[in-house]
C-alpha cells in the first residue's frame, strides 16, 4: 500500500511500473482510434452527441473536440494535438499516432529495464537531429498558384472524399490568393464560410464578394440590383428608448399625435440624409444597397424601399469589415458626414431564397479583399464535414505562404528522417542511442498506417520505400493507388513545413513527459464524492 | 466531474461515463444496415398508388392516418444515427423536389440491404461504395435519355394536369383525376408572365364537411375568420391594408393622460373620437370600402367604420398579410393614414361566406390573379389533411416541370430500364465492382418490386416478365395499378409520367446516403444529455415572431 493510502484511505493511486502502464495503453488506445483516419484512404467516424445530432469525420481534430475524453493520460494527449491544430491547422492524427507510437517503441525498451530518463534524453536528441534533416530536405520555393494548389490538395484529400477535394482545393487556394496582401499577415477571417442546405456538396463555390446569411425586410425591396453603391453604416435606424426614465404628458387627442410624430422625427431626419446621399450620387440606373449593423424599423425601411434603396439589418460586425474590404468604402458610424466617398461598389447584389431562410449576394466587387466560400450540402452533418475541411485547407494554404517552403508528403519526410537517425545513432553517446532507435522506428508508423489504410501489406510497402530511397536519394513517399514508391515532390504530395516542425516539437515533448511519470493520484476532497 | 485514475485499459475507460462506442463490420456497418432496411421495409408498402396508410401517434398524441413518407418521417422522430441519415437524405429530396421521398428510401435501403449480401460474400466496403458510385453516375447519365416526353405548355391546364396526375394518383388513389385538374387549374392561373412560379402562391383551406368533389378553385384568397364589423360583403372593393393597430396612434414612450378637472376629460373624450372620426373619414373618403388590419383593432376605430360602411378584416399572420397584399396589389401601410391611388388594392369581390358550419372570408378576383386558392372539402380532418399533403406534392411537381419539362414513364418503368441497362453495362466491368453495379440494378428493380407487391399481383411472374419486355427495348413498359386485366400497361401510353429531375435527386440522394452510411466504421456515442433538446438556429432571429397580435 502506497503511503497516500495510508494518509487517504479513499485515495486513487496507481505507481510506478502500473502507472507507465496506464499512460502506454492510453497513448496506444487513442493511437488505435484515430489509425484508419490517416489519410486518404482513412475511414469516417460517425459521431452521436448528448443531444442526438449526427457528425461524420475524419479529422482528427474534429474527433478529439467531440470524443468527451475522459482519461487523463488521453485526454493530455488530445489537448497536444488539438494544440498542434490551432497552431499550425492540421497534423492531429500524425501528432495522435506518432506519440502512441514513441510510448509503444519506448516500452519495449523500459520492459527490459532501461530508465525512461535514458530513452527521454534519446528522444531529445533524436529530435535535434531531425529538424536538422527538417531544413535539410525542405522546398523552398516561389509559393506560385500551383504549388499552393498541390499543397492545399494533400491537405483536403485527407479531409473529404476526392472529387469534392479538388474542388475545394481551387477555391480555397484562389480565396486566399485574393485577400492577400502584401507585406501583411494573412487574416483567414477575410474569409467568410457561409452555409446554405441546398443541393449538393459539389455545389460548394468561391463567390468573389460577400454572402449575408439574412435579406431585406420589407416586401416592396427589389430583389436584384445591379450597378450597386453599398453603404456600410453602424447607425441606429429605429426608435430607440431613453436610458432614463421618461413620460409624455399630453391633455387631448391632437397633442397626443404630435407626440407621436416628434418621437419619430430623429430618426427621419438620418434616413433623410441617406435618401440625400442616394440621389446625389445615383442616376436612374444605379442601385442603392444600405447595410446596417444596427436595426431599421418598418417605418424607416418604408421610406428607404419608396425611394428604391435596398436595405438589409443587424449585419454582424465582423460582416460590417469584410464588406468594405469587399466593396470598397469606409464603414460609417454616423450619418452626419455622409460623402460619396464612404460608399462601396458591387456590380450585383440579389437575393436568393431558401425555403424560410434568405441569402443576400453582393457579387462582382471590383478587387474583392474579402470572398466568401459558399459551402453547399444537402444535410447538416455534410455541412460541417466541408466547413471543417475548408477552415484546414484555408490554414495549410495560409502556412504555405508564411513558411515559403513546403516538405514531401506521404510519408517520404518520415522515411527520410528515420534514415538519417539511423545514420546518427553512432554520434550519440551511451544508452541514449537506443531512444534515437524508438524515435527513428515510431516515425514510420506514418507510412505504414498510410499503406494499411489504403489495403496494403504495411511491411511490403515500407521496406520497398526504405530500399528505393536508398537507391535513388529521392524523397519517395507511398503512391496510395498502387502501393508502390513514388517521388512526392514529383505527383504534387507536398504538406506544410510547419506542421512538420511543430510536430517534431510536440510528439517529443509530450511523449518524454508521459514516459516520466511514475504515479498518478487522485486524492482531493470535493473530488471524491462520486 | 473529475478524472478517476483509470484500473483497467481499455477504449471505454477514455470516454465520459455512459458513451457507447462501436466499431468494425460487424458492430457498425452490419447493425446501420438492419436499421435503415427495417425503416425502408416499414414504409415500402406506402409506396405507389395501391399502398397502404400508416396510423401513427407522435409525441403529442396526435394521430396521423397516411401514407405520405414524408410526413410519417417527420412524425416518426427516428434515433438511430444511420436510419436518421437515410431520412436526412428525404428531407433533402423533400426540400430540393418536394415529392418522392419514399422512392429515395426505399432505393437506399435496398442499396444496403444489396450491400450486406456482397458483405457476406467476402467483398470489401470500399469496392462496393466504388461500384455504387459508378453505378449511380451511370444512371444519372442514362436517365437523361430516357425522357419520353417534355411538358410543352405550362399554361395548358390538361397538359398540366396529366403531368401532375401520377403524382397524386399515388397519395389520393380514385381522386386523381378530379384533384389534378383543381391543381392544374390553380397552378396555371397562379403562375405570373415572368414564369417565375413560387409554390407559396397556391394556399390551401380546409374546410370540413361536404365531399372531395365539392372542392373548389378560387382565384383570390381564402381565410377562415369572420368580419370583425357588419358589412359582410361588398363588390368591386378597394382594399387599404394596414400593418399597424387600427386604433388611435400611441407614441413608444409611456404617456400619461394629465387632465385637471372633469370637463377637460369631458373633451378629452370628446376630441379623441373627434380625431378617431377624421381618420376613419379620410380612408373612407380616399375610395376605400375594404380595410385589411394585420394588428389589433380598437373598438372605437370599428365603430366609425361601421359608420362609414366599411368592411374590417383581421390577419393575424404577417405572411397571410404579405400575400393578400400580393393578390390584391395594395401596398401595405405602416400608419392609419389614407392611402393614395397606388397604394390601394383592388378586388371582385370579398365577401363573408358560410361553408360547412365555418365563416370564411373570401377575397375573389375575377381578373388574373398571382395568387390562387384550392378550398378543400372533406369529411375528416385526417383526410383533409392527407389531401392537403398530395396536392402540396403535386404543385411541387408543377414547379420541378417549369425548372425542367421533361418526364420519363412512371408505374416503375423508369427503374426497370435503369436496371436492365446497368446491368448490362456491369458485365462490361472488370474487377470487383461488377457485383457492386450488379447489386444496384438489383437494388433498382425493387422499386418497381415494391410497385407489383404493393398491387397485390404475382410479383415473381410480373417481374420477370417486365425485365425480357424492358431487355426487348419496350422501354416504358411498367406495373399496372388498378389489378383489372392485365399486371402490365405501357406507361408512357397510360400518361404514368414522372418528371426527370425527380428521379435524378432521387437516385442522386439515395445513392449518396447509402455511401455514407456503409463507409462509416465506428460509431461513438455520448451520453444522452438530459433536459429539453437544445433548440435547433432560428433563421429569422431578427424578426418578432409571426403572429402580430399583441
Amino acid at each position: 500500500m502506497s503511503a497516500i493510502k495510508a494518509l487517504n484511505p479513499k485515495a486513487e493511486v496507481a505507481r510506478a511500473q502500473a502507472a507507465l502502464a496506464v499512460n502506454i495503453s492510453a497513448a496506444r488506445g487513442l493511437q488505435d482510434v484515430l489509425k484508419s483516419n490517416l489519410g486518404p484512404k482513412g475511414t469516417m467516424k460517425m459521431l452521436v452527441s448528448g443531444a442526438g445530432d449526427i457528425k461524420l469525420t475524419k479529422d482528427g481534430n474534429v474527433l478529439l473536440h467531440e470524443m468527451q475524453i475522459q482519461h487523463p493520460t488521453a485526454s493530455l494527449i488530445a489537448k497536444v494535438a488539438t494544440a498542434q491544430d490551432d497552431i499550425t491547422g492540421d497534423g492531429t492524427t500524425s501528432n495522435v499516432l506518432i506519440i502512441g507510437e514513441l510510448l509503444k517503441q519506448a516500452d519495449l525498451y523500459v520492459s527490459e529495464g532501461l530508465h525512461p530518463r535514458i530513452i527521454a534524453e534519446g528522444f531529445e536528441a533524436a529530435k535535434e537531429k531531425a529538424l536538422q534533416v527538417l531544413e535539410q530536405v525542405k522546398v523552398t520555393k516561389e509559393m506560385d498558384r500551383e504549388t499552393l494548389i498541390n499543397v492545399a490538395r494533400t491537405s483536403l484529400r485527407t479531409k473529404v472524399h476526392v472529387e469534392l477535394a479538388d474542388l475545394l482545393t481551387e477555391a480555397v487556394v484562389d480565396a486566399v490568393l485574393s485577400i492577400r496582401q502584401p507585406n501583411e499577415p494573412i487574416d483567414l477571417f477575410m474569409v467568410e464560410i457561409m452555409e446554405m442546405k441546398h443541393k449538393t456538396d459539389s455545389d460548394t463555390v468561391l463567390i468573389r464578394g460577400l454572402v449575408l446569411d439574412h435579406g431585406a425586410r420589407h416586401p416592396d425591396m427589389k430583389k436584384r440590383v445591379e450597378d450597386a453603391y453599398i453603404l456600410t453604416c453602424n447607425v441606429s435606424l429605429e426608435y430607440e428608448k431613453t436610458e432614463v426614465t421618461s413620460g409624455f404628458f399630453y391633455k387631448s387627442a391632437d397633442e397626443r399625435e404630435k407626440l407621436v410624430k416628434a418621437e419619430r422625427k430623429f430618426i427621419e431626419e438620418r434616413v433623410k440624409k441617406i435618401i440625400e446621399l442616394k440621389k446625389a450620387v445615383c442616376g436612374d440606373s444605379k442601385g442603392f444597397v444600405v447595410i446596417n449593423q444596427k436595426g431599421i424599423d418598418p417605418f424607416s425601411l418604408d421610406s428607404l424601399a419608396k425611394e428604391g434603396i435596398v436595405a438589409l439589418r443587424r449585419a454582424k460586425r465582423r460582416n460590417m469589415e469584410r464588406l468594405s474590404l469587399a466593396c470598397g468604402g469606409i464603414a460609417m458610424n454616423s450619418v452626419d458626414d455622409l460623402t460619396p466617398e464612404c460608399l462601396g461598389h458591387a456590380g450585383l447584389v440579389f437575393e436568393h431564397t431558401l425555403g424560410e431562410e434568405k441569402f443576400t449576394f453582393i457579387e462582382q466587387c471590383s478587387n474583392p479583399r474579402s470572398v466568401t466560400l459558399l459551402v453547399k450540402g444537402p444535410n447538416k452533418h455534410t455541412l460541417t464535414q466541408i466547413k471543417d475541411a475548408v477552415r484546414d485547407g484555408l490554414r495549410a494554404v495560409k502556412n504555405a505562404i508564411e513558411d515559403g517552403s513546403v516538405v514531401s508528403g506521404g510519408g517520404a519526410f518520415e522515411v527520410a528522417v528515420a534514415d538519417a537517425l539511423i545514420k546518427h545513432k553512432p554520434n550519440v553517446k551511451g544508452r541514449a542511442q537506443l531512444g534515437v532507435q524508438a524515435f527513428a522506428d515510431a516515425l514510420l508508423i506514418i507510412p505504414k498506417v498510410l499503406a494499411q489504410n489504403s489495403g496494403y501489406d504495411p511491411q511490403e510497402t515500407l521496406v520497398k520505400l526504405q530500399t528505393e530511397y536508398k537507391e535513388s536519394g529521392q524523397l519517395v513517399g507511398v503512391n496510395l493507388s498502387t502501393g508502390e514508391p513514388m517521388v512526392a515532390g514529383e505527383v504534387g504530395v507536398w504538406d506544410n513545413y510547419g506542421v512538420k516542425k511543430q510536430l517534431l516539437h510536440s510528439c517529443t515533448v509530450i511523449a518524454s513527459n508521459i514516459l516520466l511519470v511514475d504515479e498518478i493520484m487522485r486524492a482531493g476532497m470535493s473530488s471524491l464524492k462520486g | 466531474m473529475a478524472a478517476h485514475v483509470p484500473v483497467a485499459p481499455g477504449y471505454l475507460q477514455m470516454l465520459k461515463q455512459g458513451a457507447r462506442y462501436y466499431s468494425g463490420l460487424e458492430e457498425v456497418v452490419h447493425r446501420n444496415i438492419e436499421a435503415c432496411k427495417q425503416l425502408s421495409h416499414c414504409l415500402r408498402t406506402s409506396y405507389g398508388p395501391n399502398g397502404l396508410n400508416k396510423l401513427v401517434i407522435n409525441h403529442l398524441e396526435k394521430i396521423f392516418v397516411t401514407g405520405d413518407a414524408a410526413l410519417i418521417l417527420r412524425e416518426l422522430v427516428v434515433e438511430h444515427p444511420a436510419a436518421k441519415m437515410l431520412v436526412m437524405a428525404t428531407q433533402a429530396q423533400e426540400q430540393e423536389i418536394g415529392d418522392g421521398t419514399n422512392f429515395v428510401l426505399i432505393l437506399a435501403g435496398s442499396l444496403l440491404e444489396n450491400a450486406e449480401e456482397l458483405l457476406k460474400l467476402g467483398l470489401s466496403v470500399s469496392e462496393i461504395t466504388e461500384g455504387y458510385k459508378v453505378a449511380s453516375n451511370k444512371a444519372l447519365e442514362l436517365l437523361e435519355n430516357l425522357s419520353c416526353l417534355s411538358l410543352k405548355d405550362i399554361r395548358d391546364v390538361t397538359e398540366v394536369a396529366a403531368a401532375t396526375k401520377p403524382s397524386l394518383a399515388s397519395k389520393q388513389y380514385g381522386y386523381e383525376d378530379f384533384l389534378a385538374t383543381l391543381v392544374a387549374k390553380s397552378c396555371v392561373s397562379a403562375i405570373p408572365k415572368s414564369g417565375e412560379f413560387s409554390a407559396e402562391s397556391i394556399r390551401i383551406c380546409k374546410i370540413i364537411g361536404a365531399s372531395v368533389e365539392d372542392s373548389v378553385m378560387l382565384e383570390g384568397m381564402v381565410f377562415k375568420r369572420e368580419t370583425e364589423g357588419t358589412v359582410n360583403s361588398v363588390q368591386d372593393a378597394k382594399v387599404a391594408v394596414y400593418t399597424c393597430a387600427f386604433d388611435s396612434a400611441k407614441p413608444e414612450t409611456k404617456g400619461t393622460v394629465l387632465l385637471k378637472s372633469a370637463g377637460e376629460f369631458m373633451d378629452f373624450r370628446k376630441g379623441e373620437e373627434a380625431l378617431m372620426e377624421s381618420h376613419v373619414r379620410d380612408i373612407a373618403e380616399a375610395g376605400v370600402n375594404v380595410v385589411v388590419v394585420g394588428a389589433k383593432i380598437g373598438d372605437l376605430a370599428l365603430h366609425y367604420a361601421d359608420k362609414y360602411k366599411l368592411m374590417v378584416v383581421k390577419m393575424t399572420s404577417r405572411n397571410d398579410l404579405r400575400r393578400l397584399c400580393k393578390a390584391l396589389g395594395a401596398t401595405p401601410l405602416l400608419s392609419l393614414t389614407p392611402p393614395t391611388e397606388d397604394e390601394l388594392g383592388s378586388c371582385s369581390k370579398v365577401y363573408l361566406q358560410e361553408a360547412g358550419n365555418t365563416q370564411v372570408v373570401i377575397f375573389k378576383q375575377n381578373q388574373e390573379c398571382p395568387m390562387s386558392t384550392i378550398l378543400l372539402r372533406g369529411s375528416t380532418d385526417r383526410l383533409l389533411d392527407n389531401i392537403e399533403e398530395a396536392v402540396n406534392d403535386a404543385v411541387s411537381t408543377y414547379n420541378t416541370l417549369i425548372r425542367d419539362p421533361r418526364l420519363v414513364p412512371g408505374a416503375g418503368a423508369t427503374e426497370m430500364q435503369l436496371a436492365v441497362k446497368i446491368a448490362d453495362f456491369g458485365q462490361s466491368v472488370p474487377g470487383l465492382e461488377q457485383y457492386a453495379i450488379h447489386a444496384y440494378s438489383k437494388s433498382l428493380q425493387s422499386i418497381t418490386r415494391a410497385l407489383a407487391d404493393n398491387s397485390g399481383t404475382q410479383t415473381n411472374p410480373v417481374m420477370s416478365k417486365l425485365y425480357s419486355l424492358h431487355q426487348q427495348g419496350e422501354s416504358s413498359a411498367g406495373v399496372s395499378a388498378d389489378g383489372e386485366g392485365t399486371d402490365l400497361i405501357d406507361a408512357s401510353e397510360a400518361g404514368i409520367l414522372d418528371p426527370l429531375l425527380l428521379k435524378h435527386w432521387g437516385i442522386k440522394l439515395a445513392s449518396e446516403a447509402a455511401i455514407t452510411v456503409l463507409g462509416v466504421d465506428q460509431i461513438i456515442i455520448a451520453k444522452k444529455s438530459g433536459g429539453p433538446k437544445p433548440r435547433g438556429e432560428n433563421p429569422n432571429w431578427d424578426v418578432p415572431h409571426d403572429a402580430i397580435d399583441n
